[in-house]
C-alpha cells in the first residue's frame, strides 16, 4: 500500500521544500493550508491588493499546483481559536502572537484530517532553531505531544537533527534521504530549491502573520483590556479579525474606541461592520468612515471627539466648520465640529 | 462571446462579499457534491479568483473552463474531474 501524508502548505520555501522532499519518495501527499484570518497578504487583498494594483497570489494553491498536489484550504479562524488566541497556554511572543498555542491548534486539525483521509503521519516544514519560540527543540516536542500526532509529526527539514517519527521507523519514508538543516540561514534551503528544481516562490517579507506585528499587538491587547475593564472578561470577536487591521484606531475612553478608514477599500470594509456601530462620515465633503463601538452610550464628549477626527481625516481638514454625520441603528445626528488640529492629542489617543 | 461558447452550469454558487480563499473553500465544497463531469459556476467579487481558481484547478486535477470578469463581479466555470 503507497504511503499517505498531509502537508501543512502555507506556500513559502520551506513548507514547498518538505513537500517536495516527501512527495519525492513515492508518497502520496494532500496538502492543507490552514485560514486563521491573520494572514498579511489575505488582508491585502481584502483591500484591493497592492499599492501597484497588482493582486497577491495564493502562495498555497500556486505551491500545490506547481507540485501537482492535492491541496484543501481550511477555514480554522472560529471561536475555538479565538478562544486559543486569548488564552494561550503556553504565552506570547514578543507581540500578540501565541505561536506554540497556534501550532499545537493546526496540528491537532491535521490530526483530526490525518485521521479522515486514512494518512500515516502529518509534516511540516519546520526548521529546528529558525523562530526563537515555536521552532525550539522543546517546543517542536510540545507541539508534537499536544497534538495529539505523538511520533507522527515530521519535519523533513531537520528531521535527522531530531528523533526518528513512526514513518521513518517503519520505513514509510527514508530518513537518509531527508535533511538535517538547523537555524535561520536559508542557505541550505537556496541549494535545496536548485536541486529539486524549485523555481517559484514568494521572498520572505518579514513575516506574514498580522499577530507577529507589533503595531497590531497594541490594537489586539487594547481591546481586550478594554472588554476586560468593562465586562471583566477577556474575549475576542469574529469582526475583531478583521477589523483590528483596518484603519486608524483611536481610544477615546476606556469604554469608547473610534476606527477611522485610511483607504476608499478600508472604508468600504468598514461600511460591513456598521451594524451594531455608530457609523461617522463627514457631511457634503469627502472623507473617512468611521466606527465607533464599546460598552453602553458613548457620552457627549465622546461623540465631539470622534467627530473631530473623522472630519480631520476628509478633504474638509483645513475648514474651520465640518457637519458630521452620527448614524447608530435609526438614529441619526448631526454634529458641526472643528477638525481636530492637535497632534499631541491624536497621537495620545492614537492606539 | 465566450460565454455562448461556455457550458450551462450544473451548479451555480455566489460567493460575493466574501474574499480569499473562501470562494475555493465554497468551490471546493460544492464540487464534493457534483458528479464527475459537471460543470460549477463560482460567482466573487474577490478580483484574486482569477489567480486563484487556475491554481486550485490545476492542483486539485478539476478543469478550468474560464473566469470572465464583469464589472466587479467575477464568473468562474469549473468541470469537475479531480483526483
Amino acid at each position: 500500500m503507497r504511503a499517505r501524508a498531509i502537508a501543512l502548505l502555507s506556500g513559502g520555501l520551506d513548507s514547498t521544500l518538505a513537500l517536495a522532499l516527501v512527495k519525492g519518495q513515492g508518497i502520496e501527499v494532500k496538502a492543507i493550508n490552514f485560514y486563521t484570518g491573520f494572514c498579511i497578504t489575505e488582508t491585502q487583498r481584502r483591500k484591493g491588493g497592492r499599492a501597484d494594483g497588482s493582486i497577491p497570489r495564493n502562495e498555497a494553491l500556486r505551491a500545490a499546483a506547481d507540485l501537482d498536489v492535492d491541496v484543501e484550504c481550511v477555514d480554522i479562524s472560529g471561536s475555538g481559536y479565538l478562544d486559543m488566541l486569548v488564552h494561550p497556554k503556553y504565552g506570547y511572543g514578543a507581540n500578540a502572537n501565541p505561536c506554540v498555542d497556534c501550532r499545537v491548534f493546526m496540528m491537532s486539525r491535521a490530526r483530526e484530517i490525518m485521521e479522515r483521509e486514512g494518512a500515516q503521519f502529518v509534516f511540516t516544514g519546520e526548521v529546528l532553531g529558525q523562530r526563537p519560540k515555536s521552532q525550539r527543540r522543546d517546543t517542536l516536542r510540545i507541539i508534537e505531544r499536544d497534538s495529539g500526532l505523538d511520533g507522527r509529526l515530521l519535519r523533513p527539514l531537520s528531521a535527522r537533527l531530531l528523533a526518528p517519527t513512526v514513518p521513518e521507523r517503519e520505513g514509510l519514508v527514508d530518513r537518509q534521504r531527508l535533511e538535517s538543516i538547523s537555524g535561520r540561514s536559508r542557505q541550505r534551503q537556496l541549494e535545496l530549491a536548485r536541486e529539486l528544481g524549485l523555481t517559484d516562490w514568494p521572498q520572505p517579507a518579514g513575516g506574514c502573520c498580522y499577530l507577529t506585528d507589533e503595531s497590531f499587538a497594541r490594537k489586539f491587547f487594547d481591546i481586550l483590556d478594554a472588554r476586560e475593564a468593562s465586562s471583566g472578561e477577556r474575549r475576542l470577536e469574529q469582526d475583531d479579525v478583521v477589523l483590528l487591521s483596518t484603519g486608524r484606531h483611536f481610544r477615546l475612553s476606556p469604554r469608547v474606541k473610534l476606527t477611522v478608514g485610511r483607504t476608499e477599500a478600508e472604508n468600504a470594509l468598514l461600511e460591513h461592520y456598521a451594524v451594531g456601530r455608530a457609523r461617522l462620515e463627514a457631511k457634503g465633503v469627502p472623507g473617512p468612515v468611521g466606527l465607533v463601538e464599546g460598552e453602553g452610550e458613548a457620552t457627549w464628549e465622546e461623540r465631539q471627539s470622534a467627530a473631530r477626527i473623522v472630519a480631520r481625516y476628509g478633504k474638509g481638514r483645513d475648514r474651520s466648520e465640518v457637519v458630521v454625520t452620527w448614524r447608530e441603528g435609526e438614529m441619526v445626528e448631526e454634529y458641526v465640529v472643528a477638525p481636530e488640529q492637535d497632534e499631541a492629542l491624536l497621537e495620545a489617543l492614537r492606539i | 462571446m465566450i460565454t455562448d461558447t461556455l457550458p450551462s452550469p450544473d451548479l451555480t454558487i455566489d460567493t460575493s462579499g466574501r474574499f480569499c480563499p473562501f470562494p475555493i473553500v465554497e468551490a471546493a465544497k460544492a464540487v464534493r457534491t457534483m458528479g464527475e463531469g459537471s460543470v460549477l459556476l463560482v460567482i466573487a467579487t474577490d478580483p484574486g479568483i482569477a489567480l486563484d481558481m487556475p491554481m486550485w484547478c490545476q492542483a486539485t486535477r478539476h478543469e478550468h473552463l474560464a473566469t470572465l470578469r464583469e464589472g466587479s463581479t467575477f464568473r468562474s466555470y469549473v468541470r469537475k474531474r479531480g483526483r
